[in-house]
C-alpha cells in the first residue's frame, strides 16, 4: 500500500483532473442538467464549508446568500444588463457586500449564537423578496431571467451552462483549497481549535473571521448565480430558511473541513435526494437516520472516514 | 525596566483575585513567581498578556502603559504566554503550529522552524505529524520554541515543569536556562529546585498580594524559607 503522503500529494496534483473526469463521467447516467445541479450544489457546499468545516461556525441561514447571488442576477438580468458575465461579477459582489455588512455582527458571535443570527437574516431576507421588495422580486412567482450570447458563448445550451457551472466548480476547488493551505486557512483552523490562543500569537481573529464571512457568502452567491444560469428564473425556494438542512447535512455527510469532503458531501446529498424519493415516499426520513448513523458512527464523514483508514494511528506514529 | 506592574487590582466579577500588586522586570532578567494553588500567580501573568483588565493600576511595558492592550497588541510588542496546560493546536501540524507563530512577525517559515529545532533538535522529526500526537514534554518545548519566534521581549511561562517526567524536566528548564541573558521571563513555578537553578529574583504570592520579594542568591536557593510560601 502507497504511504499515506503520497496518496494525498498525487490526489491534490490531479484533483481538478479527477474532479472534471466524474462530473464528465456522470452524464450519461444522471443527464446534463442534473449533472450540472451537482456541480452547483457542490459549489455551495464548499462556500459553506469554509465557514462550518474551516472556521468552526455552524450557520442555519447560508441560503440567504444562495438567494441573494441568485436574485441579484435576475434583477441585474431584469434592469441593468443581459451580458452574464457582468451579471456574474454584480452577483457575485453582492454576495459579498451582504458579507461585509452582516459579518461584523455575526462573526462577533459562536455557537448556537452564530448559527440562530444567520437564520435569523436569512428570514429577514427571505421576507423581503417575498412581500417587502415583492414589486421588484416578483414575490411568490419569482422573476425570470434572460443572458445574451457573448460570440460563441450561449448560455441557452445546457452544454454551455454545464461547462461554465464545471469550470466555476474546479475555480471554487483551486481557490478553496489555496485558501485553506495558505497562512489564512491554518490561522481559520487554529480559530476553531481555540480562538483566544491565536489571538495571543498576534493574531486580530476578528478580521480573518470577516474575510472568510465574506469570501464564503461570495461563493454561495455564485453558487446563487449558476442555479439561475441553470433554471433562468428565480423563486423564493432559493432563499427559504427551510433549506439550510441541505448543505449542512451534505457538510456532514462528505466531512467537514475539507475540499474533497465538501465535493463528496455535495453529490451524495443530490444522489439521496434525487433518486431515494423514486423508491421510498417519505425519503426525508432516511436523511434523519443517515445523519443519526453520522453522527454517532462516522463523525468525520465520507470523506474524513475514508482518508481516516490512510493515516497511521498514534501508536504507528510513536513506534515511528 | 523592561515591565513595571503598579499597584493593579483585578476581580473576576465580584470576586476580587489581585490586590495592589507591584513587580518590576529588568531587561534580560527572570522572575520566578511563587504562591499556593489560587494565589493569583496565573491571574497576574494573564493580566501582563492582556487578557484581563485591572480595575486599578497601570502595567507598563517598554515605557508604554498597556493597560486594557489586547492579547494581539501585546503579542506584537513582544509578550508571549506559554501556558499552564501544554495545549498545543492539536489538530494542526508541527509544523503548522510553528508557521502560524511565524506570519504574525517578521520571521520566515526557515527561521522559525530553526528557532523550535535549536531548543529541540528531535522535533525535526514530528514536523510533519499532527501536534496532538505529541507527548507532554514534546509539547512544552514546542510551545517554549514557538513563543521565541520573532525575538520576543518578554516571556510569560506558567508552571512550564508542571507534570512532566524528571528527565523532561531537566531538558525544559535547560531551554529556560539557556534564553537568560537574552531576554526577560516571568516564570510562574512550584518546583523549588527549578526556582532556585533559574530566577534572578522571586516574588511570592498570597491571596492575590506580593507579600515578599527575595533578591539575594543565597536566599533563593534557600528552600525552606520559599517553601513556607507554598
Amino acid at each position: 500500500m502507497l504511504p499515506p503522503s503520497h496518496w494525498s500529494d498525487t490526489l491534490r496534483k490531479y484533483d481538478l483532473i479527477i474532479i472534471a473526469a466524474i462530473f464528465l463521467a456522470s452524464i450519461p447516467v444522471l443527464s446534463i442538467q442534473r449533472t450540472t445541479d451537482f456541480i452547483i450544489f457542490c459549489v455551495f457546499v464548499l462556500g459553506y464549508d469554509l465557514l462550518y468545516g474551516y472556521m468552526g461556525r455552524l450557520s442555519f441561514g447560508h441560503m440567504l446568500y444562495l438567494g441573494v447571488g441568485a436574485y441579484a442576477t435576475a434583477l441585474a438580468s431584469e434592469y441593468l444588463t443581459h451580458n452574464p458575465f457582468l451579471i456574474l461579477i454584480i452577483a457575485i459582489a453582492a454576495g459579498m457586500l451582504v458579507g461585509v455588512i452582516l459579518g461584523p455582527i455575526i462573526v462577533r458571535t459562536t455557537g448556537a449564537c452564530f448559527a440562530l443570527i444567520n437564520l435569523a437574516f436569512n428570514q429577514v431576507g427571505f421576507f423581503l423578496v417575498v412581500t417587502g421588495f415583492s414589486h421588484y422580486t416578483g414575490g411568490e412567482d419569482g422573476l425570470s431571467a434572460y443572458f445574451s450570447k457573448i460570440g460563441p458563448i450561449n448560455f441557452g445550451s445546457k452544454i454551455t451552462v454545464y461547462v461554465f457551472s464545471l469550470l466555476c466548480l474546479l475555480a471554487t476547488v483551486f481557490l478553496v483549497r489555496r485558501l485553506t493551505s495558505s497562512p489564512f486557512g491554518i490561522l481559520l483552523r487554529t480559530i476553531k481549535e481555540n480562538e483566544t490562543r491565536a489571538k495571543f500569537l498576534g493574531y486580530n481573529t476578528f478580521r480573518y473571521k470577516w474575510a472568510a464571512f465574506i469570501i464564503s457568502a461570495g461563493i454561495s452567491a455564485l453558487a446563487g448565480f449558476l442555479n439561475i444560469l441553470n433554471y433562468t428564473y428565480v423563486t423564493p425556494s432559493f432563499m427559504d430558511p427551510g433549506r439550510n438542512v441541505e448543505v449542512i447535512f451534505a457538510s456532514l455527510i462528505g466531512g467537514a473541513g475539507n475540499v474533497y469532503g465538501a465535493v463528496v458531501g455535495g453529490v451524495s446529498y443530490m444522489l439521496i435526494s434525487n433518486y431515494l424519493p423514486r423508491y421510498i415516499q417519505r425519503w426525508e426520513m432516511f436523511l434523519g437516520i443517515a445523519l443519526l448513523i453520522l453522527v454517532f458512527r462516522f463523525r468525520m464523514g465520507i470523506w474524513g472516514y475514508v482518508t481516516g483508514l490512510l493515516v497511521p494511528t498514534k501508536r504507528e506514529i510513536a513506534n515511528d | 525596566m523592561l515591565l513595571s506592574v503598579m499597584g493593579i487590582d483585578v476581580a473576576y466579577g465580584h470576586a476580587q483575585v489581585l490586590s495592589d500588586v507591584n513587580l518590576t522586570v529588568g531587561v534580560n532578567e527572570t522572575i520566578c513567581i511563587v504562591g499556593r494553588n489560587g494565589a493569583g500567580k496565573t491571574t497576574l501573568l494573564r493580566t501582563i498578556a492582556g487578557f484581563l483588565a485591572p480595575k486599578k493600576g497601570y502595567v507598563v511595558f517598554n515605557d508604554h502603559n498597556v493597560q486594557g492592550q489586547s492579547p494581539e497588541n501585546m503579542a506584537n510588542l513582544g509578550v508571549r504566554y506559554v501556558y499552564q496546560d501544554k495545549r498545543v493546536f492539536t489538530k494542526l501540524t508541527v509544523k503548522e503550529n510553528i508557521q502560524l507563530a511565524a506570519f504574525p512577525t517578521n520571521a520566515t517559515d526557515h527561521e522559525a522552524i530553526d528557532t523550535v529545532v535549536n531548543i529541540y533538535p528531535k522535533i525535526s522529526r514530528f514536523m510533519d505529524k499532527k501536534a496532538g500526537g505529541l507527548s507532554g514534554g514534546q509539547r512544552q518545548l514546542l510551545l517554549l520554541g514557538r513563543a521565541l519566534i520573532g525575538s520576543p521581549k518578554l516571556l510569560l511561562v506558567d508552571e512550564p515543569t508542571e507534570g512532566l517526567a524528571a528527565g523532561t524536566i531537566d531538558e525544559v528548564c535547560g531551554v529556560l536556562e539557556s534564553m537568560k541573558g537574552k531576554l526577560s521571563c516571568i516564570i510562574v513555578e512550584q518546583n523549588l529546585a527549578v526556582i532556585a537553578r533559574l530566577a534572578d529574583r522571586v516574588y511570592a504570592m498570597r491571596d492575590g498580594r506580593i507579600v515578599s520579594e527575595v533578591a539575594e542568591r543565597s536566599q533563593i536557593e534557600d528552600r525552606a524559607q520559599l517553601e513556607s510560601y507554598l
